[in-house]
């Protein structure tokens, strides 16, 4: 109905905006006037999806700051290479944004060695959100704890499973990570990879006992763990996230874990200008303060937290060289 | 409290002027997108999302579930119309409804689809109602292993859609096959005939090849020949459903709402395999067999009681459990948990109210679908009488925007002219695009579920027979395949008798 | 009897499977050298398909020997086909091409106009009409109601 509404509202202006300015576009325009028209803000996931809801939500308070509006494009496949990948080619005249994502961003360029893309094709200008990672098994296992699980892997290799949304996705490497963390010297070789399509079907597998555990974003697990199906082994950030009952990187004493979070941030291509980026760092810090957004966002468990510019390109590269570390040392790399 | 009581709390929820409004507008938004080729009810559903938010709980779950269903049943006016169905899930509809068009029945096929979806909605309803505890049980024994042969048996269904020759239907879903492995390999992540473009590493757009392979060709056609069918035009058809066709296919119609309940209620494999599986039991037991895709109206009506019978029961591993079945259902997942509600066994007992109430709305969007169904395709019929000079070039134009709406992106169209012609070849030398089209669905499921029983088993066959569900499933396959080439060495035989007569 | 359908595609298919597992498989599909077991190498599906296409493909070919009768209507030529054939080609490659530059709603009214003509439509001044309105009807829709990104182009930019 809503969609009736805006039709009809949008009809009158429609027409006399038609008749009378059919623009010519001056490829010349001013930095000064940015945004002179709609702004295509690339999500690189399907429409639903985590990163979707994300962008769809901060595009209200955002488009509003922007004065211009903000044009959703769903651009999905291959891990989010196909929608960054426009942007990268994009012009960098800041009409062409990208929702960047932990998965896009750092666990990709860190695995796949055939990617279209580098870190560095992007000029970074916020990250908006970060999602807690949480590790869960089934809830009527008899493991109990990270050492419990390790301690399976160890005494009987590819016993212990984890599934993923697919190779090159922060499940699959975030699993890698903790069981590496908790001793297992190999666990490439030591445990088993399921990669599922999309990151439904990767907590549906730890419920039917196809996979041992998962480890992803607190908010994908958190209704499962609400409803008793999923026990969480431990979240990762120093923090406690609400409604898991696990204990904290902190808790632990493993500090290098606190580096395994999810983000969405906001890109453009590398030679986007400097005032268009000022302008968005800007924006991002009024749209993140809205109180209505951050309710929303937090009603679905993720953590508002605005980074600049600076210190989001600080933040990637430190998670980045991170992930990259581990992928070479256990092997991870996909080279074909 | 017993069922009746429950239910009568869930309707004093749903019993006000916001809930039924909304449940109105959600059907009709769900019906003219899905009647706009590329506009998906996924894509309806998740656009519909944003503005649920500031509603009541209930009222905003009921919007987006109406705008699902209607996303179902509409994708089902232009693949009877103008043979491009507007979402995945009314592909198998083409077979029959576009053919029907042609005999001037374009009335009686929109009006049938409309009668089986309403009826498919309605069982699917009560199927979640009555036994969604039992049915989420079950889907939870639904590993890979069990999967890959519950894929496999429904591979089969290409035997009944092949047409005239097997073989050459074998041949069609092996291209499929084939083309479906395009893009990057699920285990270890690298390029399969990608070329190393970005765009070939997703995979081919399946909407791309879909309209592709249907509409495309006729486009083609028309080309080759603008003067064929000139007299005839697609008339009108005046002509509506009557109550005798509607008890005629009651038994096809029943039948696939069930397939759709149980394949609904699995989450993961979603309407178009259900829409096909319907369409193909339909025409095994039909008694009009050899008149299916030719314009068989009982061929529509198991189609679309296939796909629609998803709908209602992709509910019960979302309510049930809290895992969704679908890319819609992860969607309205998202509304549920803006709403702070947790859908699982929790839910049933802290918040039944909200449970019964969606109950209620459920059965009260069936008639709401019926009515603005009837509404919709009494407007939208009249396509047929379009003069085809003016339709194919709309089609055209249509297809390339939707095409281009399902991704934003310009090479799916590009992939979507392509299909175009293999599908013109493959129509010239009489090779069915049905099942490149199954084969297109199934065959990345088929294997990525034997590769993960594989990575399960570290390589052991064994897994593929470890439980009865599996066994089930293998018996199925070997007496459907044993029962297909009974009778085609039959029909070879009567044919070799035909033709010793002859001469 | 060679010249049937099911000749004809039985060989292509055949040929179509012996172009797979020789060159397009071996060159397309990277397999890493850590494969642990050949049923989960990227390469082994691609290659049972292609194996299986080959067999149909030689099934075909001995059916198509022996067949009755070939059921496919031949589509016969008519006068000018391969002209309007190859030029729908050229047309729907330049469609492609040209939404960049054009944007999506200019390109689309000239493709309408160029395809009504190819089929000769009867109806020329409601072709021409639709021409315009549909295109810019449809981006009206996904642009404005469902908040879609339409490919602009470098010159005429609508509201």
């Amino acid at each position: 109905m809503y969609l009736l509404k805006k039709i009809k509202m949008n009809k009158s202006k429609l027409l006399i905006s038609a008749a009378m300015s059919v623009v010519f576009l001056s490829n010349s325009a001013f930095a000064a006037d940015y945004p002179s028209r709609p702004i295509s803000m690339i999500i690189p996931y399907g429409p639903g999806g985590a990163t979707d809801i994300s962008a769809r939500t901060i595009s209200e308070p955002l488009s509003k700051e922007v004065g211009k509006p903000l044009v959703m494009v769903n651009k999905a496949g291959a891990g989010g290479a196909i929608g960054s990948v426009a942007v990268q080619n994009a012009k960098a005249d800041g009409y062409t944004m990208l929702f960047a994502r932990v998965g896009t961003h750092t666990v990709n360029p860190a695995i796949k060695a055939t990617l279209p893309y580098k870190l560095e094709d992007f000029r970074f200008v916020g990250i908006y959100e970060i999602n807690p990672v949480a590790c869960a098994v089934k809830a009527d296992s008899d493991i109990n704890s990270m050492e419990d699980l390790v301690a399976r892997a160890k005494a009987k290799p590819g016993s212990v499973s984890y599934s993923s949304s697919g190779v090159g996705s922060l499940l699959q490497l975030a699993a890698a990570m903790v069981l590496k963390e908790f001793g297992l010297e190999n666990p490439v070789k030591q445990a088993t990879h399921l990669p599922m399509k999309g990151g439904g079907g990767a907590a549906t597998a730890v419920l039917t006992g196809t996979a041992t555990f998962v480890c992803t974003n607190s908010s994908a697990l958190a209704s499962f763990v609400k409803n008793k199906q999923l026990k969480p082994l431990l979240v990762t950030t120093a923090e406690p996230v609400a409604g898991f009952d696990a204990p904290t990187s902190k808790d632990l004493g493993k500090p290098n874990l606190e580096q395994l979070v999810g983000w969405t941030g906001v890109a453009g291509p590398d030679d986007l200008p400097d005032d268009i980026a000022a302008s968005w760092g800007k924006w991002l810090g009024t749209a993140t303060s809205n109180k209505e957004f951050k309710e929303k966002m937090e009603a679905r468990g993720s953590v508002i937290r605005l980074m600049s510019p600076e210190e989001s390109k600080e933040f990637i590269n430190k998670q980045y060289n991170q992930f990259k570390a581990l992928v070479d040392e256990l092997g991870m790399r996909v080279e074909g | 409290m017993t069922l009746l009581e429950n239910l009568a709390a869930g309707f004093e929820l749903v019993a006000n002027f916001e809930s039924v409004f909304a449940l109105a507008g959600g059907v009709l938004i769900g019906v003219i997108a899905g009647a706009i080729p590329g506009l998906s009810a996924t894509m309806a559903v998740a656009l519909t999302l944003p503005f649920t938010f500031a509603m009541q709980p209930i009222t905003g779950i009921l919007l987006l579930l109406g705008v699902y269903k209607g996303g179902i049943f509409g994708g089902s006016i232009p693949a009877i119309l103008i043979k491009t169905p507007g979402t995945p899930a009314s592909s198998a509809t083409i077979l029959d409804g576009h053919p029907m068009v042609k005999n001037g029945q374009a009335g009686k096929a929109l009006g049938m689809a409309l009668w089986a979806s309403c009826t498919a909605d309605l069982i699917s309803n009560l199927a979640l109602i009555l036994c969604a505890g039992w049915l989420a049980a079950f889907a939870l024994k639904f590993g890979p292993p069990e999967f890959f042969t519950l894929i496999l048996f429904s591979l089969t269904i290409i035997a009944g859609v092949s047409g005239d020759s097997l073989l050459k239907g074998i041949v069609s879903a092996l291209f499929g096959l084939i083309l479906a492995t395009i893009g990057l390999d699920l285990v270890y992540g690298t390029n399969r005939f990608t070329l190393n473009d970005p765009n070939l590493m997703g995979g081919l757009n399946f909407i791309a090849v879909l309209i592709g392979l249907f509409a495309i060709p006729e486009i083609l056609a028309m080309v080759w020949n603008p003067k064929s069918n000139e007299g005839e035009t697609q008339s009108l058809g005046k002509e509506w459903v009557t109550f005798a066709e509607y008890k005629r296919c009651f038994k096809s119609i029943v039948r696939g709402s069930f397939i759709g309940v149980f394949l609904g209620s699995i989450p993961g494999i979603g309407a178009a395999p259900s829409a096909f599986l319907s369409y193909s039991e339909a025409r095994r037991k039909s008694p009009n067999k050899e008149n299916f895709g030719k314009g068989e109206i009982e061929g529509v009506a198991a189609s679309e009681s296939g796909n629609n019978g998803v709908a209602g029961a992709t509910l019960i591993p979302l309510l049930a459990l809290g895992i969704p079945g679908d890319v819609i259902t992860a969607v309205i997942i998202g509304a549920f948990m803006v709403h702070n509600l947790q859908p699982g066994p929790m839910m049933f007992l802290n918040s039944p109210d909200i449970i019964y109430g969606l109950f209620m709305g459920l059965i009260i969007s069936s008639v709401f679908l019926f009515l603005i169904g009837s509404v919709a395709i009494r407007a939208f019929r009249y396509v047929a009488d379009i003069p085809r000079g003016i339709l194919f070039p709309a089609v055209m134009v249509l297809c390339v925007y939707g095409c281009y709406a399902v991704n934003n992106n310009i090479f799916d169209v590009g992939v979507m002219f392509a299909m175009g012609w293999l599908g013109y070849v493959m129509l010239c030398k009489g090779i069915p695009a049905a099942p490149f089209l199954i084969a297109f669905i199934l065959g990345p499921l088929l294997e990525d579920n034997f590769r993960q029983s594989m990575l399960m088993s570290g390589g052991s066959g064994e897994i593929l027979v470890r439980g009865p569900i599996t066994w089930f499933f293998w018996t199925l396959t070997i007496i459907t395949i044993v029962a297909i080439i009974r009778s085609g060495l039959g029909k070879k035989k009567a044919e070799a008798v035909e033709h010793g007569n002859q001469e | 009897m060679l010249n049937n359908s099911y000749f004809s595609t039985g060989l292509a298919s055949l040929i179509l499977s012996l172009f797979l597992l020789f060159v397009a498989i071996p060159y397309g599909v990277t397999a890493p050298s850590n494969v642990t077991n050949i049923v989960l190498s990227p390469v082994f599906w691609p290659e049972v398909l292609s194996v299986l296409l080959g067999i149909t493909g030689i099934a075909l070919m001995i059916s198509g020997r022996s067949a009755v009768k070939d059921s496919v209507a031949e589509l016969l030529p008519t006068k000018g086909c391969y002209k309007r054939i190859a030029f729908l080609a050229v047309l729907m490659a330049a469609y492609v091409a040209a939404i960049p530059v054009l944007g999506l709603v200019w390109t689309s009214m000239i493709s309408f106009v160029a395809l009504a003509v190819l089929i000769k439509t009867s109806h020329p001044r409601t072709a021409l009409i639709s021409a315009v309105v549909i295109p810019l009807v449809l981006y009206m829709f996904f642009a404005h109601v469902a908040g879609m990104a339409i490919p602009q182009g470098e010159f005429l930019r609508l509201p």
